[in-house]
């Protein structure tokens, strides 16, 4: 955890939710400043600690260690939040949004580069299903032994979104909550300038391929680039995997959504990646705002603001 | 394609039920930088043969915030007055000519927390003949989500009348304002606004400049507002749309809508075109320009110098139109211009139903107003 100064904001570097996060402010109090910071930085790691699936003691773990007992897991009211946001997503995507998928990772090693044939993944599918779940607003059981639960789809976002509500609660007028690419803007840069945001270059590493203009309101990214192998005959596998056909998407490079607020960017992002060629005119009917990166690198873009000068 | 539900905005809605997500509307926070504004205006009212009154004011406004908490700010104007006075009905003669000079004052200290903040302020206006002071507090809260806000205020206004006629007029009002108001975010595009005024006074309403005007000594008024802004985000627009409802205990009623649209051109430009309509009925005892035949002009049948009558125009039955634009130029992160026209014509066939009172000039009007502003 590190303070530094960027242009004339305070900026407050961390790591959490395994990856590089920052949320910056600008304040003409400084001490204000650093406090709403900390305390943004501090709901970012209360969300990963509660949601995370490698911490033995989360409320994750709990309910996917009960899977396939007879018994539903009771959960607090933020926990049922969003189960019932996952559960409305669900229906909302035809069933693309699931947040059930977890199994599949135990078919699919991105670090061996191994790409499972159909067997591995007809041991699995039939563990993937929201349909499979039962959860009645209060407790949640996974009726089949096997199955897990995992918010990893959404569990950034909502973090992001949460930490925007901590700066803004803190009065900052100037914040960005920013949180490996999953952006959550408090307010504009600074006197009424929107955030210049660059959108990472799905196929060049330290490159951008875009730059976006944001006053207010959330920018998510979902793309094909951020855990990935290449199998021997040329197709590169990525981790967002259908959930139907447990195979990876092909058909976008990234997508890139702007809205109200960083979980529905970010929903929208993933469910677009997961529709292939249906994808535009599903975020068109939406009404969300986005930059699309198609395979072979073109851009389509829709209500995006880009950098005036 | 996939059956995914393609209603506009479920995704985003279904995300706005998660806790702590709902898009939030900003408290009023105290500002960050001072500024200093310079503004001039120039305003002119005419009748067919006659222009009326000329007003040039410049005007001096500074808020300097201090530390994160607090804000004061304050203005000074100083106008200088030349033209015909006001004047009963429309007739020409016995317009006194006038030149005058009206030095104001205001002073504002605002303090700022998380929820709520409040406001002291006082203000002074000074012309030979009319003294005004007014003392005034405000206090607001907000919701935790900050998407609602309540705000209530309470003013002291005493005013000394005299009149360059009669230099022995020395005659005194006293007026409570109160006011309440409620600001709902209704979404992230939407914000409303309603607010309740009510001013009690007692003490001297009549026109010195006119004769004859005698007016009740008490006058109540009521104010009720409703304002809608929305945000049109693709078309980085603002539509405003506003109702006023008006009432007074002399008779007064008066409606009014205005409708403006804030257009932004990228960061440093903005147009706000504007509209207002005015319907207003008469006041009880407002006299259409019929006289009596014993007494003969300005009198009305049956003046007796006893009962309250006027003559004034702004107390008649009127519709009136007025149209404006307003330009905003940022011209980098400090300097800020902007420029406004507003032209207000008055008539009394405009008022709504047409039944306005008869017999009188149509008024016309015109604001100019420049101003240049610099943060810092």
């Amino acid at each position: 955890m590190q303070f530094d100064r960027v242009d004339r904001h305070l900026r407050l570097r961390f790591e959490a939710m395994a990856s590089r996060n920052e949320v910056l402010a600008t304040c003409a109090d400084e001490a204000r400043a650093r406090a709403a910071l900390v305390a943004a930085c501090d709901e970012v790691r209360r969300i990963e600690a509660k949601y995370s699936r490698y911490r033995p003691d989360s409320v994750v773990s709990r309910i996917n260690a009960a899977a396939g007992s007879a018994e539903r897991v009771e959960v607090d009211a933020e926990t049922a939040s969003l189960l019932d946001f996952s559960a409305r997503l669900f229906e909302l995507s035809g069933g693309l949004f699931d947040i059930t998928t977890g199994p599949l990772r135990r078919a699919w090693d991105f670090r061996r580069a191994r790409e499972p044939d159909d067997a591995d993944l007809a041991r699995v599918l039939p563990l993937i299903g929201w349909a499979q779940v039962d959860w009645d607003g209060h407790g949640v059981r996974l009726t089949r032994p096997g199955m897990e639960l995992d918010f990893g789809g959404i569990g950034k976002e909502y973090a992001a979104d949460r930490a925007h509500a901590v700066l803004a609660q803190a009065g900052i007028a100037h914040g960005l909550v920013n949180l490996a690419g999953d952006l959550r803007a408090t307010g504009p840069s600074e006197a009424g300038r929107p955030w210049t945001i660059g959108i990472q270059h799905p196929r060049i590493t330290d490159a951008t391929c875009a730059s976006v203009q944001l006053a207010r309101g959330a920018l998510a990214t979902s793309g094909d680039y951020e855990r990935y192998f290449v199998t021997p005959d040329g197709r590169r596998c990525c981790h967002i995997l259908h959930p139907r056909s447990g195979r990876p998407v092909t058909h976008w490079q990234s997508i890139s959504v702007i809205q109200p607020s960083c979980v529905a960017a970010g929903a929208l992002a993933t469910i677009a990646m997961l529709l292939g060629a249906d994808a535009l005119s599903f975020l068109r009917d939406q009404g969300a705002a986005f930059l699309a990166v198609d395979q072979s690198g073109c851009l389509h873009r829709h209500d995006i603001d880009l950098p005036t000068s | 394609m996939a059956a995914t539900e393609a209603r506009i905005g479920s995704v985003l809605a279904a995300a706005l039920l998660l806790p702590g997500i709902a898009i939030q509307a900003h408290a009023e926070s105290a500002p960050e930088q001072g500024t200093v504004e310079v503004q001039a205006l120039d305003y002119r009212d005419w009748q067919p043969g006659l222009q009326r009154i000329r007003v040039k004011a410049p005007s001096v406004y500074v808020l300097a915030p201090i530390g994160s908490r607090w804000s004061v700010e304050g203005s000074v104007v100083s106008d200088s007055v030349s033209g015909a006075s006001p004047r009963h009905h429309t007739a020409v003669s016995g317009a006194s000519r006038l030149s005058e000079r009206r030095n104001a004052a205001d002073a504002t200290v605002k303090h700022y927390g998380a929820h709520e903040g409040w406001s002291l302020g006082a203000a002074s206006s000074n012309e030979h003949d009319y003294r005004s002071r007014t003392v005034s507090g405000t206090y607001r809260w907000s919701t935790d989500d900050n998407n609602r806000t309540w705000d209530v205020g309470l003013g002291r206004s005493d005013d000394m009348i005299g009149s360059s006629n009669d230099p022995t007029l020395h005659a005194r009002r006293l007026t409570w304002q109160a006011t309440a108001g409620i600001t709902q975010a209704l979404s992230a595009a939407d914000l409303v606004q309603w607010s309740l005024g009510a001013n009690i006074g007692h003490g001297e309403y009549s026109d010195p400049y006119k004769f004859p005007d005698l007016r009740p000594g008490h006058r109540s008024q009521f104010t009720s507002l409703l304002r809608w802004n929305h945000d049109l985000g693709p078309l980085d627009a603002v539509a405003r749309l506003g109702w006023r409802y008006y009432g007074d205990t002399f008779g007064v009623r008066a409606n009014t809508f205005d409708a403006a649209w804030v257009q932004s051109f990228g960061d440093r430009l903005q147009l706000t075109p504007s509209v207002r309509y005015t319907t207003q009925r008469a006041a009880r005892f407002y006299v259409d320009p019929v006289y009596s035949t014993s007494l003969g002009e300005p009198f009305p049948p049956g003046y007796d110098g006893q009962h309250a009558v006027s003559e004034d125009q702004r107390m008649s039955a009127f519709g009136a139109l007025s149209a404006g634009l307003r330009v905003d130029v940022k011209l980098d992160a400090r300097w800020h211009l902007d420029a406004s026209f507003e032209r207000y014509e008055q008539r009394g066939s405009w008022r709504l139903g047409g039944d306005g009172s008869p017999g009188l000039a149509p008024f016309s009007a015109r604001w100019f107003q420049v101003g240049v502003a610099c943060s810092f």
